[in-house]
């Protein structure tokens, strides 16, 4: 892929991946912040008893119970967001694309809210079922909508089909959060998006369906290389496009459902993160996915730790953290690159 | 035997009206009537007709005053209402959520009295009737309850002035509303016999040793907790039944939104589960909570957890309000079992 040398700040192979070493790095230092930053400060001792030597003090159980649980669906969502937004900026080819465009979220979001105003369920581990299976419908719905009419699937037909079934979806949710007010208090909250929805149960849960994510979307970086050249070249090249596309739609629904599951629907890291992949490394799919998975959960542990500290003793949900500090940061991208040109 | 029961009450509320009459100063506008209410003046001719009670406070306020009969329209419950009014609210317009200002006019009231104030605020959470200014402007008058007074109109929970949130205005309330709808006799009654039961309880409580308890709202964590702060009703009623909210410092909000991790670190003696919002909700319905606080490891070493001391409870009980002596007893029973039986 010659066209992979022509932008970024890191040219060429060696330097990305002592880059991306180096971001690792510093993804260990959020997580580790994240388990010492809090109503308290802990020391990495206090991190290293709870975990090995666990004798049920309170500082062991805030460790364990919550901010372990809290760190590893940062972690978790963080990626899963991180690389589904980038999937979806290389299939549709859509610089804005992320889990919201496409009505994954919303998608996610209703069937959330059905279950647990029509079904009753309550518990989190019952969402993660209804938000796959509403990411689902909603990413096929999509397509199926956006493949109508001539010139099959194109980014912008896809693009337009996803914002207008997000408007749909969010209405009904609306409606229906309206309708029943308990439902409406229980959502309200879990609309905005926190890493302190999931226990310790549900992350281990959320754990292979992540896993099968990220390993069927790095695998698909070549593939995206392909896609961004245009459908009709990448089909001379070889590349089967409604395949690539029909195994990236399933990476997206496995990381957004599970994610929003976790952790409710968080905004911006899914868009932002992938373009500061892109500033760093170039177009290249095949790097721009892995930078992705790493970043993203700095990002939003970064954003958690700073939700916690600065309104205490209340906290800011991550969900509004990242729109506060994604937003401008986002603008600067825009003035900065010119989008257009993925 | 209702029938009987709406005649009875339309006969005490025609003679109280004639009663307040006789004793006004002679004039053609012998009924007429100023109060302030929250910096704003409440005029009216004579006393309403037809009013509308927004919320579980203004409706049991309502049925206190014995005004029944004149309700047009009740919304918002918050859990069954008291015992007492049960009868007099089951023949009640009720609605499960708040109606729309359309709705509401819909009704023609010549009053509207919220237990609330986010029903005047833009801001409003519930959907909102509009400011009280433009309610006055058609004609309607309105009421929000003092001790929830926001600082201008047209704002909210966000706004209440901390000075406000007393037992003596809930009384100044009776008195003013009284004197609104003729009713000062009933009003009386209902401020002394309201005093003289928290005065009872807080004898009873004098010298105790002063425990910490937190009210606690389920469902709306989000894997944080929402507590009730100083400027909730619950700090004056845990005050008066001899304990402190363990919240009481966190002034900027009646519900304030904390992390587990806080809890933790407050370690309150007492917790109530404070249940809503659904007109036949009772403490029952919010053991599933109870015991939900009670299971999660994270609060095991809590002395509420290891002491049992998680106890079901409804928002309805620390509404500002009626209910306040009630409340107070309630909670006096939990806190001090051995002197409030």
């Amino acid at each position: 892929m010659t066209l992979s040398r022509r932008r970024g700040l890191l040219h060429h192979s060696g330097p990305r991946a002592a880059g991306l070493a180096a971001a690792v790095t510093v993804l260990l230092a959020a997580v580790l912040l994240s388990l010492l930053a809090g109503a308290q400060w802990f020391g990495p001792r206090d991190v290293y008893a709870a975990a090995a030597e666990f004798a049920g003090s309170d500082t062991d159980r805030v460790i364990r119970y919550l901010r372990l649980p809290r760190t590893a669906t940062g972690l978790l969502a963080g990626a899963a967001l991180g690389l589904a937004g980038a999937l979806m900026q290389g299939v549709t080819r859509n610089p804005l694309a992320d889990p919201g465009l496409l009505g994954v979220n919303a998608g996610a979001a209703l069937a959330v809210v059905g279950a647990i105003g029509l079904l009753g369920i309550h518990s989190l581990t019952g969402y993660v079922w209804f938000a796959m299976g509403g990411a689902l419908v909603a990413t096929v719905v999509v397509h199926l909508v956006g493949s109508v009419g001539r010139g099959g699937a194109t980014p912008v037909k896809l693009a337009l089909a996803g914002a207008a079934l997000s408007a749909l979806l969010g209405s009904v949710t609306s409606a229906a959060t309206l309708l029943d007010l308990s439902t409406l208090n229980e959502f309200r909250f879990w609309v905005v998006g926190s890493l302190t929805l999931a226990t310790g149960g549900i992350v281990a849960q959320a754990v292979p369906f992540i896993a099968v994510g990220i390993v069927l979307a790095l695998a698909l970086g070549r593939s995206l290389n392909q896609l961004a050249l245009g459908e009709d070249l990448a089909t001379a090249l070889g590349t089967r496009v409604t395949v690539v596309r029909i195994l990236a739609g399933l990476a997206v629904v496995l990381l957004a459902g599970t994610a929003t599951a976790m952790a409710g629907p968080i905004g911006f890291v899914g868009l932002a993160v992938p373009h500061v992949a892109r500033t760093i490394v170039g177009p290249d799919y095949r790097w721009i996915l892995p930078w992705s998975v790493v970043l993203a959960p700095t990002v939003l542990l970064l954003a958690d730790v700073a939700g916690r500290l600065v309104v205490r003793p209340a906290e800011l949900q991550v969900g509004i953290v990242t729109a506060l500090f994604g937003a401008p940061l986002f603008i600067a991208l825009v003035r900065r690159r010119k989008l257009a040109e993925l | 035997m209702a029938v009987v029961r709406k005649a009875v009450a339309a006969a005490v509320a025609l003679s109280l009206l004639t009663a307040c009459g006789g004793a006004a100063e002679a004039g053609p506008s012998t009924d007429a009537v100023t109060v302030r209410n929250c910096g704003l003046d409440v005029s009216v001719d004579g006393p309403p007709e037809r009013v509308f009670a927004a919320y579980q406070p203004a409706i049991e306020m309502a049925h206190a005053l014995g005004l029944s009969d004149r309700l047009v329209g009740t919304a918002f419950l918050d859990s069954e209402v008291l015992p007492e009014y049960a009868d007099a609210q089951r023949d009640r317009k009720y609605y499960k959520n708040l109606p729309s200002r359309e709705e509401l006019l819909s009704h023609n009231p010549d009053f509207v009295l919220s237990g609330f104030n986010d029903v005047f605020s833009a801001a409003g959470t519930d959907g909102s009737f509009g400011s009280r200014k433009s309610l006055t402007d058609l004609g309607v008058r309105t009421w929000i309850f003092s001790p929830l007074c926001p600082t201008a109109d047209g704002k909210g929970d966000e706004a209440i002035d901390p000075a406000s949130v007393s037992m003596d205005n809930v009384y100044a309330d009776l008195r003013d509303l009284g004197k609104l709808f003729g009713a000062g006799d009933k009003a009386e009654q209902v401020i002394a016999d309201q005093q003289r039961r928290i005065a009872a309880v807080e004898a009873k409580v004098k010298g105790a040793d002063r425990p910490t308890v937190a009210i606690v709202r389920p469902g709306l964590e989000g894997g944080g907790l929402t507590v009730s702060g100083g400027p909730d009703f619950g700090t004056v009623l845990i005050r008066q039944a001899g304990g402190v909210n363990a919240f009481a410092d966190l002034t900027a909000k009646r519900n304030v939104k904390i992390s587990a991790e806080e809890f933790i670190k407050r370690d309150p003696d007492y917790v109530l589960i404070s249940g809503c919002c659904d007109a036949t909700l009772t403490e029952d319905r919010t053991r599933p909570d109870v015991d939900k606080l009670l299971a999660n490891p994270a609060f095991a070493n809590l002395k509420a957890v290891q002491n049992k001391h998680v106890v079901p409870w409804l928002f309805a009980h620390h509404s500002a309000g009626v209910r306040g002596a009630h409340s107070t007893e309630l909670i006096a029973k939990i806190i001090h079992p051995d002197r409030v039986k």
